[in-house]
């Protein structure tokens, strides 16, 4: 099987995020899409640590570093999106105009 | 086997049926109006990625995959939707603006990202050799992080300790005003 499949499949699910980023507007719906283009990342990295056959398999342990990232982007997230809707009882990005001068 | 011509063996109809499975439900996770589906959709999307994982030998980031994103994240996420949609006054439908836009901008993407993948010389010569045949098991990936890689692995406990105290902050309600 070749590496470019790979590569293609990552590509759809970037693009897919890309996608989504643009159309969601609200917090969560954004959360999800970022949360595609991680994994789509994610795949590229293991990829090429599987098939360029290095003494040491970095592709992967960059990968366990971007899931622990994106654990952490997502505890931090959730939580800021769950005080804004205490505050403003939505979560909708393009009205949330507390940090705008 | 042979279908329409081709010889396909059964490495490339797993990863083919893998792959669709991932990339339908990671559109399902953009497209659904209703966002409790779409986070369902992401976990389904999330175990296609561990599947590929598993499938290019790499069976201890398939666990990590499964364990972390599809136990842990997309249970948060679910959680987080449960708390701030009020299900009677706004509901879990979502709008999607600008679709049309959105798809051209995206696609324009996939097609530079496609036509690179397809035409580069150093890919094809990745290709040759298939993915590595001897799996890299636990002990390869626990040996890599605690030698050639401690110090950003310390550094992420650093930052997880970080995280946990701001989500407790940010997340816990003001005394004043409660």
């Amino acid at each position: 099987m070749p590496i470019s499949w790979i590569l293609t499949v990552g590509a759809m699910l970037f693009c897919i995020g890309l996608f989504g980023m643009m159309v969601r507007r609200s917090a969560i719906g954004m959360l999800l899409s970022i949360e595609l283009m991680l994994n789509a990342a994610n795949l590229n990295l293991v990829a090429f640590g599987s098939y360029l056959k290095l003494p040491v398999i970095a592709g992967q342990v960059f990968a366990v570093f971007v899931i622990t990232l994106a654990a952490a982007e997502a505890a931090v997230g959730l939580a800021i999106v769950i005080n804004i809707y205490r505050n403003e009882q939505h979560i909708d990005a393009d009205k949330i105009s507390a940090m705008k001068m | 086997m042979h279908i329409f011509g081709f010889y396909i063996t059964g490495y490339q109809v797993a990863f083919i049926a893998v792959a669709g499975i991932t990339v339908l439900s990671a559109i399902g996770v953009v497209l659904l109006p209703n966002i409790l589906r779409a986070a369902l959709c992401l976990g389904l999307m999330l175990f296609g990625v561990a599947g590929i994982y598993a499938l290019m030998n790499a069976p201890f980031l398939a666990a990590v995959q499964v364990m972390i994103y599809v136990g842990a994240i997309t249970t948060m996420i679910i959680l987080a939707i449960f708390l701030s949609h009020r299900v009677m006054k706004i509901g879990f439908s979502q709008a999607i603006y600008n679709p049309l836009l959105a798809a051209a901008a995206a696609g324009v993407m996939f097609l530079f990202l496609f036509v690179t993948v397809a035409n580069s010389v150093w890919v094809r010569q990745i290709s040759a050799g298939g993915p590595a045949k001897s799996g890299a098991g636990i002990d390869a990936v626990a040996t890599a992080l605690l030698q050639p890689y401690v110090f950003p692995f310390e550094l992420a406990s650093v930052v997880l300790l970080a995280v946990l105290i701001g989500a407790v902050v940010i997340a816990k309600e003001d005394i004043e005003d409660a």
